[in-house]
């Protein structure tokens, strides 16, 4: 995509807005915009041409039932950078609720304490969601090989790739490696035990292609959750 | 203005308390907003069940970015609507809807009359003047543009509904969406 010619700037922008951009390009564009301060407000000028349009819907109210369950939903405030959120202690605190609830449906689910778990089950489970609580990612841990499986996925990206990282209660995260957008992987890290040791959390940092540079979380994170892990002895 | 419409300044005040996280300030925004950005959604998705997802999802956003929001930047009602306006428009696959759907849905109709002004989102210069500067396009880039906003229609849509060629009507949308800069600009409606 060219977004050198200011006109076609503009035009793209309107179209967002309007609606009219659809698919991959309404997707790329997106990202375009992510990455181009002076695009993303081009994009806050055509909202405020056009929106101010939505006045004129006639309203309808939606059912009752949604607001406790958005309510359900709204965990501490968010730091305002992404890439503050690693050190945010905001963030911590999210991690820290979901947990509490999280880990222990968890645990209720999976390892229900009648039934021993068999030889082959996971030593360890977790549900990986969005900021905004959508569920993405599965992620199991059986002898040493982590499966990772993808379930809402994420469009095809060139540029970039997503990696994950386990969180312990204390300390940098620890990198798993890189993960797919879409599908299923099996990651096989050396020392897979020692690196899980303390683990509380999996997340997942969106990074340059090939992995973080650092070796620390660079991007924003994409989704995350609590550890939950059986009881076998 | 009726009892409990709310007004821009009111809406930014309870924005700003839901940044710092208070839920009665957020439960109060969600009152005063809810049925029109739930109607926008349905308009755009046309199912109520991924409207309510939207919504959900929205609301959930819009708390969690809270801190982000800027007065200076846009109308209160404006930043929210854009947020509920592009969830909608991200769960709409090109190609997904029947064109004769579009038309038993539509029936020709564009905007609301029946709205009653006083049940606006909220009340600014640049609202009416969107509207004036929609008002003085030709007919046809007028059609597209709002059936486009309202209904979320893509191209291939409108070609559909409109019984134009689809060339037509992209001219249409570009043509209408210039000219409508060049009014807004013109009339000094929205800072540059």
């Amino acid at each position: 995509m060219r977004l050198a010619d200011p006109d076609l700037r503009h035009a793209l922008a309107a179209s967002y807005v309007l609606g009219t951009l659809r698919g991959p390009a309404r997707r790329r564009f997106a990202r375009a915009a992510q990455a181009d301060p002076a695009l993303a407000r081009l994009v806050t000028r055509w909202e405020e041409y056009l929106t101010p349009l939505a006045a004129d819907v006639a309203p309808v109210a939606p059912p009752a039932r949604l607001w406790p369950s958005i309510e359900a939903r709204l965990g501490p405030v968010r730091a305002k950078e992404p890439t503050g959120l690693w050190a945010s202690v905001s963030f911590w605190r999210w991690l820290g609720m979901g947990f509490a609830t999280a880990a222990v449906a968890l645990l209720a689910l999976t390892f229900g304490p009648r039934v021993p778990p068999p030889a082959d089950s996971p030593a360890l489970v977790a549900v990986l969601s969005t900021p905004e609580q959508s569920p993405r990612m599965v992620i199991e841990e059986s002898r040493g090989v982590l499966k990772v499986r993808v379930t809402a996925p994420w469009p095809p990206s060139t540029t970039q790739d997503h990696e994950l990282w386990v969180v312990p209660k204390e300390g940098a995260p620890r990198s798993l490696g890189v993960v797919p957008l879409a599908g299923e992987a099996q990651l096989r890290p050396a020392q897979l035990d020692r690196l899980l040791e303390g683990g509380i959390a999996f997340a997942v940092s969106l990074e340059p292609r090939g992995g973080s540079p650092t070796g620390a979380p660079t991007g924003a994170i994409l989704c995350s959750g609590p550890i939950a892990r059986s009881k076998r002895a | 203005m009726s009892p409990g419409a709310p007004e821009a300044d009111d809406l930014a005040r309870l924005l700003e308390r839901a940044s710092l996280g208070d839920r009665a300030a957020f439960a109060e925004l969600y009152r005063a907003t809810s049925a029109k950005l739930f109607a926008v959604s349905l308009r755009i998705v046309r199912e109520r069940q991924l409207a309510e997802e939207v919504l959900q999802d929205s609301y959930v956003a819009i708390w969690n970015h809270a801190a982000e929001y800027s007065r200076a930047k846009s109308a209160p009602g404006t930043w929210m609507a854009a947020i509920v306006r592009n969830r909608s428009l991200d769960l709409l696959r090109r190609g997904s809807r029947e064109v004769e759907d579009v038309d038993e849905v539509l029936a020709g109709r564009l905007v609301d009359e029946g709205a009653a002004p006083a049940a606006d989102l909220e009340r600014r210069a640049g609202e009416h003047a969107v509207r004036e500067c929609l008002g003085e396009l030709e007919p046809d880039q007028r059609q597209s543009i709002a059936l486009a906003f309202y209904h979320g229609l893509s191209h291939s849509e409108l070609a559909g509904h409109l019984r134009r060629p689809l060339g037509t009507v992209k001219t249409h949308i570009r043509r209408g969406l210039a000219r409508l800069r060049d009014c807004l600009e013109r009339t000094g409606a929205v800072e540059r």
